[in-house]
């Protein structure tokens, strides 16, 4: 296999690796606009000149492949790949507008981080900002981006994205030289149902995402990984947050899961959360409790309903819990009644896990971890249909269940009045869930617990990957976590605590269950995906003052 | 070193010692030449040490940092952007912004709305400095009281720190980056006491 050496490193790498590959795995920054790792090399930027011995001119690291032997040199080594770098950033900036206090990019915008880099940026400007070509702004392309022509440096990052990725090609340039603009045909809206990551692929402030727009700086967000609920693929993202309100939810790239992308819907599903309102304090008809008195109420209720009565109890666990939680609900069903039934099937998720919904990412099951919940051992019975038809025979004693309303669609009606029909049969009924839902209003006790993004957990997709999601943000004061209140459930019935953090459950999962076998939950984290650029490394601000 | 026995001192008995009536007398009026001197200056000379604050108020530099004034376009519109600097470099986090987009087609963004919370202001100027717009600049206003410490009392919004006759009387105080006269009637007017800071 071929050696490179670059800026003095040397690395091994498969035959057909582009230069600009082979150095971000070394952690060289190359700078540039129009390489994405997930799309086709272009080479039309020009931003990631490099100087190779042995050649005449500076060539391109994207659109390069690695030769034996070769040496490589970055604008960090070589004052002529210096050069053409800054002469390429001095071409983009000639009709560029000075935005940059009004951009939502400012901030994240590889312009901006590339002018500053004391190796070749920060050139003082040639142009007066009277001469500067004025093309048009603020362009409405539909309800999720804006367009912005004079911020454009023309990488085709977004013409490729709708091209290749996700094949509805509504982007194109039109015109020449200094007067090149980028449009969509009338200015038609888009009508992509990815068009968001148009936004997170644009590196400058050219496409910007409406429903993040002039909302923060992006300075201001705190970052947390997390994973998607709003589907079995489980995507990878980074929700950022200020002062404890999610404020956009943008991918991770992970190679195997979702690549660099994640769908409309699944970014948009946050909004979800804040936009029903929440279940706050536990409450038994209409009398509001404290939690210890729930808790104490609900444990004993349950008993006097199903094992004083000799009946089974149906403890039921949507797929959108976190397999912590589906293990914790396991442990207290399995301690404190000899006679249950776990399920989690409301629908036909069984079936819909790994069905597509489009060519990809989508896909029909709208909750985040039926395979965890199929691996944990739930939903080896009849299906909810099964229980109510067990239900209407009398057969069951009482109902716990955990229910989180679906991050992206609606439940359908068909469930909805299952249920009802559920609540209405059983004696006694404990539910724990995030929201005020009419189809839920019968319950005899009602628990709030966190929402995804307001615990810890992991979840697992379609493929049987285990993925980690951070807490971005806390729960109101009286809402807990559901493992929080699992695992006072578990004292009640056997009189032991027990810590109920995710990593200790986690390990706990991995001991015990088959499917877990020999995962670690530090481990999930490292090979969880990176954010392109990857953090830290693209971004020059204040290291670039100080290194001068 | 053997340490020194304290001397043990009864302060009633030393300022017992202390009443013989010269020394008492001769110090009392010590003290009354100072109050006769100034009573004469200010009297037959008319020189006043003391002012009739609040009828009667100082003049303060030009670089005074007072409550801030959100300035204006000539067309009356605020100039600021909502680029969320002041907020950025807020070290009281003092300032809270919310932005929204203009149907000018000159203008992008501006501000919804746009607080200073002056209870935890330190008047430091950092936003005024870091405005690019100088969309922000303080006043020489300067006397600042409220009857509570809640968040309404003394959290300015945009009518406040642009519209207060209080501003106007007090005039225009730091501005670091001024490079124009201050025309453009970016404030209601300039304070009547102008001239005296001058000189």
């Amino acid at each position: 296999m071929p050696i490179v050496t670059i800026d003095g490193r040397q690395i091994e790498v498969e035959p057909g690796t582009s230069v600009i590959q082979a150095a971000d795995r070394l952690g060289v920054e190359i700078p540039r606009f129009c390489y994405h790792p997930d799309l086709r090399p272009e080479g039309n930027c020009r931003m990631c000149l490099v100087d190779v011995e042995g050649f005449q001119k500076p060539v391109v690291a994207c659109a390069t492949p690695v030769l034996d032997g070769m040496v490589v040199k970055t604008p960090h080594e070589s004052s002529v790949a210096s050069r053409a770098v800054n002469g390429v950033l001095e071409f983009l900036l000639v009709n560029h507008p000075l935005d940059c206090p009004i951009c939502d990019q400012a901030g994240e915008c590889s312009l901006q981080d590339f002018y500053m880099h004391p190796d070749y940026g920060q050139h003082p400007s040639r142009v007066d900002p009277v001469e500067k070509v004025h093309k048009r702004k603020r362009i409405d392309l539909g309800p999720r981006i804006v367009l912005d022509q004079e911020r454009c440096v023309m990488c085709s990052r977004c013409v490729r994205f709708s091209e290749e990725v996700s094949g509805f090609g509504e982007l194109q340039f039109v015109r020449r030289g200094n007067h090149v603009e980028l449009t969509a045909f009338e200015d038609r809206a888009l009508r992509d149902p990815y068009a968001g990551n148009l936004a997170d692929v644009c590196p400058v402030g050219a496409l910007t995402s409406r429903d993040f727009r002039f909302k923060r700086r992006v300075w201001h967000l705190s970052h947390t990984d997390s994973i998607c609920a709003g589907c079995s693929t489980g995507c990878n993202l980074r929700i950022d947050h200020f002062e404890g309100r999610i404020e956009r939810v943008v991918p991770r790239r992970n190679p195997d899961v979702n690549r660099s992308w994640i769908c409309d819907e699944g970014r948009l599903s946050f909004r979800r959360l804040a936009g029903a309102p929440r279940l706050t304090r536990p409450r038994r008809g209409d009398r509001e409790l404290l939690w210890p008195e729930a808790v104490a109420c609900a444990h004993e209720s349950l008993q006097t309903a199903s094992t004083a009565r000799g009946l089974p109890l149906l403890a039921f666990a949507s797929a959108s819990a976190t397999n912590e939680s589906l293990w914790l609900i396991r442990q207290y069903v399995e301690a404190a009644f000899p006679e249950h039934r776990l399920e989690f099937r409301l629908d036909r998720e069984t079936e819909a896990v790994a069905e597509r919904q489009d060519s990809l990412l989508r896909r029909a099951d709208k909750h985040p971890n039926t395979m965890g919940a199929l691996h944990l051992g739930y939903g080896r019975g009849v299906g909810l249909e099964g229980l109510v038809a067990m239900a209407e025979k009398g057969q069951l004693g009482a109902l716990f269940m955990l229910y989180y309303p679906p991050l992206v669609g609606e439940e359908s009606e068909e469930t909805k009045e299952r249920i009802v029909h559920l609540l209405q049969l059983v004696s006694e009924s404990v539910v724990l869930t995030t929201h005020e839902l009419p189809y839920l209003a019968d319950a005899k006790l009602l628990l709030p617990v966190a929402a995804w993004s307001e615990e810890e957990g992991t979840y697992t997709n379609y493929q049987g990957v285990t993925q980690h999601a951070g807490k971005a943000v806390s729960p109101q004061e009286a809402v807990r976590p559901a493992t929080d209140v699992l695992g006072d459930l578990w004292q009640c019935a056997t009189a032991a605590r027990r810590p109920t953090g995710s990593e200790h459950l986690f390990r706990e999962i991995a001991a015990s269950v088959p499917a877990f076998r020999g995962l670690s939950y530090a481990a999930l984290d490292s090979r969880a995906a990176t954010t392109y650029p990857p953090e830290g490394r693209m971004h020059y601000g204040q290291e670039g003052f100080a290194g001068r | 070193m053997a340490r020194k026995a304290s001397r043990v001192v009864d302060v009633r008995q030393a300022a017992e010692a202390r009443t013989d009536v010269l020394s008492s007398t001769a110090g009392t009026l010590a003290g009354m030449e100072v109050t006769l001197r100034n009573m004469v200056r200010a009297t037959v000379g008319r020189e006043h040490v003391t002012i009739q604050y609040p009828e009667q108020r100082k003049p303060y530099s030009r670089r005074f940092r007072g409550v801030h004034v959100l300035t204006h376009r000539a067309d009356g519109s605020l100039k600021c952007t909502a680029c969320f600097l002041c907020e950025t470099v807020c070290p009281a986090q003092c300032i809270t912004i919310e932005a929204k987009d203009v149907d000018d087609p000159r203008i992008e963004k501006a501000p919804s709305s746009y607080e200073i919370d002056l209870s935890r202001c330190i008047f430091c100027g950092f936003c005024v400095e870091a405005c690019p717009e100088e969309a922000l600049i303080m006043s020489r206003e300067y006397d600042l009281t409220a009857l509570s410490r809640g968040p309404e009392t003394l959290a300015y919004g945009i009518d406040r720190l642009t519209e207060r006759p209080e501003i106007a009387a007090y005039g225009a105080g730091f501005r670091p980056h001024m490079q124009y006269p201050l025309v453009e009637s970016y404030l209601p007017g300039e304070g009547p006491e102008e001239a005296a800071a001058e000189e």
